[in-house]
C-alpha cells in the first residue's frame, strides 16, 4: 500500500518533469537502450556490468546532450540527433566499450592474483625448509581444514605455548 | 678393605692340578712396572725366581706376585699337599721376617670367600686354630685374575689325614684327650664368642703343627662357604640333608657334632662308613641316631664313649659344649644324654617298598623317592596314617592346608603344583631339615650362599626363583616351633623384599638384586668387571675403566650386575639414577645411565676416568638426539671429545642434561613448530583457495571496471560542461 503511494508520488512528479524535458528525454531513449539491456542482463549480479556501460554509454552520449541544451532544446533537435548515424555511433561504441572493459578486468586482475601468490607460497616454503634443517622433520606438519581438526589444534596449542616464544639463541620473535 | 697392590711378573708354564681354576697364558708385564724399584720384591735366593725379569715371552718357571708390598707368593711353587676343595696353596715368602713359614691360599673364583670371617681372624692368634697372618685381593697370573689370597702359617707336620678315604696310624688313646680334644674345644669356643662357626672341621682339615706332629691345629675355614666342603658324616644330620651350597652359617653346636665326627674318625683312623652313599648315611643315622650310626659295631675306648656321645648327639639343644668337656676331662661324670623318643605309630606306613612307624624317617625317604611321594599325600593316606596313628592332629591338619595353600597358588602346571605340595609337607613333617623341592635343598639362612655359588656357576636358577616365588620359605618358617618370632620376622621381611626383587624385571632388581643383598660381601659378578673382583662401589668405576680397553664398548658399561649391585651396596646413592636407566625412552635411559656412573664418580672417585668417559661418550648418541635443535645437536658432537679428555663423567652429564638448554631447546622447538603449522596453512589456502580466488578475481574485476568506466564518465562530462560553458 505505502509502496503504491511511493509509486504513484513519483509518476506525477515525473510526467511534468518529462513533458518539460521531452527532447533529452528523447535523445536519452534511443542514446541508452545498451544500459538499459545491460541492466537487465546483469539483474542478480550486482549490476556491475549496467553500471560499466552504463557510465560509458553516457559518456558517449554526454556531447550530444550538451549541444542539445546549448543550440536550442526543441524536439526538432532532438529528432535531428536520433537520425545522425554518426551520433548512433557514438552512443553505442562508448556502450560496446563499455562491455570490453566490464569483460576484460576480471582476468587482468585474476592474473595479478596468481603471480603474487605463487611468490608468496616460494617464500613459506623456503621458510618451511629452514625451520626443517634447524629443528628436524618432527617440526612437521600437515593442514587439513575439515579431516585435520586435530593438526590444526596442535599448531593452535603449540601456537599458544610459545606465546613469547624464545627463538633459538635467545631472540624473540 | 683394601686390596692388596700386587706386582705382576712373567708367569710360568701352568701346572693344572685337579679343581684348578682355569689356566690361561700371561702375557709378559709391561717392562715398567717390572723395573719399578718400589715394586720389585727381592728375587728369591734359592729359586728359580725370575722376579727382575722384564722381556721376552712368558717363562716357564720363575714368577711372583707380591701381596700387600710384603709376602712374595711363588706362582710357580705349588703346594698340592695342603690345596683346600675350592683354594690352591702356595708356598710364600714374608719379606719382612724371613724365613717365617708361610703359606698362601689362592681361592677359586667359582666360590665365594667368607670375607667377613677373614676380616676378623686376620692376624687373630687363637690355640689350635690355623693362624691367619693376612688376606688380601690380588691379580693372580695363572687366572688371569684378580683372586682372594689367604695367608697361612704353614703347618709343618702336615695333613693329619691326607684325605677322607684315607687310612692313617690312629693317635694313641692317652694323648688324645690333652692333645686333641681339650685345645680344638677351647679354641671353638674362642670362635664362637667372636661370632664365628667354622664349619670345615674334618680331619683331612686337621694339621700338625710341628714337624714332631704333636700339635694338631684346625686348618682354613674361609676359602669356602659355610660347611660347603664338609662330606655328610661331618655333619649334623640336618645340615647333611641340605646341599652343600645351602647349608648356611651354622652355629657353634655343629661345630661340636663335627668335631665329635672328627674325634671319632682320629680315634679309629679311618672313615667310619666308606663306600657308603650320603643319603644312606643320613638313613642311618636317622633310624638309629648319629652315634649309633657312626661307631656301628667299631670297639670304642670306654674313656671317650660318654664325650663322643655327648658331641654326636642329634639334638643340638643337648649336645656337649665346651664346658662339658671341660667336666668330662676334669673326671666329672655326666648324666648320660637320652635321645628323645619320636613318635611311633602302631601301625605302619607302607611306602617305596618299605614300612614306617615315625614321620621323621618317611620324610626322609618320601624326598627319596620324590614322584611317589605326592600319591600319598594326594590320597589322604598320608594324612589319615598321621591323624590316626600318631594322633599328631595339628601337623595333620597342616598338611591339608598346605595341600589347598599349594593348590590355590599353584597356576596351570600340575607337576609344579605337585612338587610346591611335596615340599610343604616334607617342611612340617620334618621341620629341622632343610627346605626340600626336589634336588634343591637349602636352609633358609643358606639360601644366599646358595644362590650366589649357583650363578658364580651358571646353574640354573629356577629352583631358587621357586623358592622365594612359591613362598617355599615361609611355609618353612611357619613349621619352626623352636624359632622366636624376631628371628621369623627377620627372615619375613628380607624374603618378602627379595620377592618384590624377582618380580622386578628392571635392571637393578632380579635374583642379581637379590644375592647381593643376600651376600655382604659378595664381588661383583658383571662379565665386564668380574675378573676384577671389585667387592666395594668405590671399586667399580676403576674396574670399568681398565674394562673399558677391551669391552665391547657398544654396550652399555652398567649391566644388570652392576646396577643390582651398585643399588644393593649404594642404594641411597643411585637409587633415583638406576630409576631412571629403567625408562622406557632411549634418551631418558641413556642419560640415566651417565648419571648412574657420573653420580658414583662425583661421590667416590677417582677423579678422572678417560678409558670410561670415552666409553660412555660414545653411548650418548640417544641424548644428543633427544635435543630437537640440529644446531645443537651439531654443537655436542663436537663438544663431547673435549668433555672426555677431560674423563669426569660428572661434567658430562651436566654439559649434557643442563635444564636450561633442555628448556630452551623445548620452547623453540615449540615455536618452529607453531611457525611451520602457520606456513603451512597460508600455503594451503593459497594453493587450495583457486576457485574463490577467481570468484573474486572476476568481481574485483568487475568493480574495478565500474570505477573505471565512472570515471572515464565523469571526466567526458566535465570536459564537455567546460566546452559548452566557456
Amino acid at each position: 500500500m505505502k509502496n503504491r503511494k511511493q509509486a504513484f508520488l513519483y509518476v506525477m512528479l515525473a510526467i511534468p518533469i518529462g513533458l518539460m524535458i521531452i527532447p533529452t528525454v528523447i535523445v536519452l531513449a534511443v542514446a541508452l537502450v545498451p544500459t538499459g539491456v545491460a541492466f537487465i542482463l546483469e539483474r542478480g549480479k550486482g549490476y556491475y556490468g549496467g553500471l560499466t556501460v552504463g557510465a560509458m554509454n553516457l559518456a558517449g552520449t554526454a556531447p550530444y546532450l550538451a549541444d542539445l541544451w546549448t543550440e536550442g532544446h526543441t524536439v526538432a533537435n532532438a529528432v535531428g540527433i536520433i537520425t545522425n548515424v554518426f551520433a548512433w555511433l557514438v552512443f553505442y561504441g562508448a556502450a560496446m566499450l563499455g562491455w570490453a572493459i566490464d569483460s576484460t578486468t576480471p582476468a587482468a586482475v585474476s592474473a595479478f592474483m596468481t603471480i603474487t601468490s605463487g611468490h608468496r607460497i616460494t617464500a613459506l616454503r623456503a621458510q618451511q625448509r629452514e625451520l626443517v634443517q634447524k629443528w628436524g622433520p618432527d617440526v612437521e606438519s600437515v593442514y587439513a581444514p575439515e579431516g585435520g581438526k586435530a593438526a590444526d589444534a596442535a599448531a593452535a596449542q603449540a601456537a599458544m605455548m610459545s606465546a613469547e616464544p624464545v627463538a633459538p639463541g635467545g631472540r624473540t620473535r | 678393605m683394601a686390596e692388596a697392590a700386587a706386582d705382576l711378573r712373567q708367569a710360568p708354564v701352568p701346572q693344572q692340578r685337579q679343581g684348578a681354576p682355569t689356566l690361561v697364558p700371561v702375557p709378559a708385564a709391561p717392562a715398567g712396572a717390572a723395573e719399578s724399584p718400589a715394586s720389585a720384591p727381592t728375587p728369591p735366593k734359592n729359586g728359580n725366581g725370575n722376579g727382575a725379569k722384564t722381556n721376552g715371552a712368558p717363562s716357564a718357571s720363575g714368577s711372583f706376585i707380591v701381596v700387600r708390598d710384603r709376602f712374595t707368593l711363588y706362582c710357580d711353587r705349588p703346594i698340592p699337599s695342603l690345596d683346600m676343595p675350592n683354594a690352591l696353596a702356595y708356598e710364600v715368602a714374608d719379606r719382612k721376617q724371613e724365613g717365617r713359614p708361610l703359606y698362601a691360599l689362592v681361592c677359586k673364583s667359582d666360590m665365594p670367600a667368607r670375607i667377613s670371617v677373614m676380616r676378623v681372624l686376620k692376624g687373630l692368634e687363637i690355640p689350635a686354630i690355623l693362624h691367619m697372618v693376612d688376606w688380601g685381593v690380588a691379580e693372580w697370573p695363572l687366572a688371569d685374575r684378580k683372586c682372594v689370597i689367604v695367608i697361612y702359617h704353614r703347618p709343618l707336620g702336615g695333613r693329619v689325614m691326607d684325605s677322607m678315604n684315607a687310612t692313617f696310624k690312629r693317635i694313641p688313646d692317652h694323648q688324645f684327650a690333652r692333645a686333641v680334644i681339650k685345645p680344638i674345644a677351647d679354641g671353638l669356643v674362642e670362635l664362637s664368642l667372636k661370632g664365628i662357626a667354622h664349619r670345615a672341621i674334618r680331619p683331612d682339615n686337621l694339621y700338625y703343627m710341628d714337624e714332631a706332629r704333636t700339635k694338631i691345629v684346625l686348618g682354613d675355614c674361609v676359602t669356602s662357604v659355610p660347611a660347603h666342603d664338609q662330606p655328610v658324616v661331618m655333619e649334623p644330620i640336618e645340615s647333611g640333608m641340605a646341599m652343600p651350597s645351602g647349608r648356611g652359617a651354622g652355629t657353634y653346636a655343629d661345630d661340636m657334632y663335627s668335631f665329635g665326627a672328627s674325634v671319632l674318625m682320629l680315634n679309629i683312623g679311618r672313615h667310619p662308613m666308606p663306600g657308603v652313599s650320603d643319603a644312606e648315611i643320613i638313613r642311618r643315622k636317622i633310624a638309629t641316631g648319629s652315634y649309633s650310626a657312626l661307631v656301628g659295631d667299631e670297639r670304642m675306648p670306654v674313656a671317650l664313649i660318654e664325650c663322643l656321645r655327648g658331641l654326636l648327639t642329634d639334638d643340638p639343644e643337648q649336645r656337649w659344649q665346651a664346658t662339658n668337656i671341660d667336666l668330662w676331662l676334669n673326671g666329672k661324670r655326666l648324666t648320660p644324654i637320652q635321645a628323645k623318643a619320636e613318635s611311633q605309630a602302631q601301625r605302619p606306613l607302607r611306602f617305596a617298598d618299605q614300612e614306617f612307624h615315625a614321620v621323621r624317617p618317611l620324610a626322609f625317604a618320601m624326598h627319596q623317592n620324590w614322584e611317589k611321594a605326592i600319591g600319598i599325600i594326594s590320597d589322604g593316606t598320608l594324612e589319615i596314617w598321621i591323624r590316626r596313628g600318631h594322633e599328631l592332629n595339628e601337623l595333620a591338619d597342616g598338611i591339608a592346608s598346605a595341600i589347598k595353600t599349594a593348590t590355590a597358588w599353584g597356576g596351570g602346571n600340575k607337576a609344579d603344583t605337585d612338587d610346591v605340595i611335596v615340599a610343604r609337607v616334607l617342611s612340617l613333617m620334618d621341620p629341622k631339615a632343610p627346605v626340600r623341592l626336589r634336588d634343591f635343598r637349602c636352609f633358609i639362612e643358606g639360601f644366599g650362599a646358595a644362590l650366589a655359588i649357583a650363578i658364580l656357576r651358571k646353574q640354573k636358577l629356577q629352583p631358587f626363583t621357586d623358592f622365594i616365588n612359591r613362598d617355599l620359605w615361609r611355609g618353612w618358617l611357619t613349621a619352626q616351633t623352636g624359632k622366636t618370632t624376631a628371628d621369623n620376622q627377620q627372615f619375613e621381611t628380607v624374603y618378602r623384599d627379595l620377592k618384590n626383587y624377582l618380580k622386578d624385571p628392571n635392571s637393578g632388581a632380579g635374583a642379581e638384586r637379590c644375592v647381593y643383598e643376600l651376600n655382604e660381601w659378595l664381588p661383583c659378578l658383571s662379565p665386564l668387571i668380574d675378573t676384577q673382583y671389585v667387592m666395594e662401589v668405590k671399586g667399580v668405576l676403576p674396574a670399568l675403566d681398565a674394562a673399558s680397553k677391551s669391552a665391547n664398548t657398544k654396550l652399555w658399561p652398567v649391566d644388570r650386575h652392576i646396577a643390582a649391585f651398585l643399588r644393593a651396596r649404594y642404594a641411597k646413592g643411585t637409587g633415583a639414577q638406576i630409576d631412571a636407566m629403567n625408562d622406557s625412552r632411549p634418551d631418558r635411559a641413556t642419560i640415566g645411565m651417565l648419571s648412574v656412573l657420573a653420580i658414583v664418580q662425583w661421590r667416590l672417585g677417582p677423579e678422572t676416568l678417560y678409558g670410561l668417559t670415552g666409553w660412555v661418550g660414545g653411548l650418548m648418541a640417544p641424548v644428543i638426539n633427544s635435543y630437537q635443535n640440529r644446531n645443537k645437536c651439531k654443537d655436542l658432537e663436537k663438544e663431547i671429545p673435549k668433555m672426555v679428555r677431560k674423563g669426569n663423567l660428572a661434567e658430562l652429564y651436566n654439559y649434557l642434561d643442563n635444564p636450561e638448554e633442555r628448556q630452551r631447546d623445548a620452547e623453540g622447538f615449540a615455536w618452529a613448530k607453531a611457525e611451520y603449522a602457520t606456513a603451512e596453512k597460508l600455503i594451503y589456502d593459497f594453493e587450495h583457495g583457486q576457485v574463490d580466488r577467481q570468484e573474486s578475481a572476476i568481481k574485483l574485476g568487475r568493480q574495478t571496471g565500474a570505477v573505471a568506466a565512472t570515471v572515464i564518465m565523469t571526466i567526458t562530462l566535465l570536459i564537455v560542461l567546460m566546452g559548452a560553458v566557456f
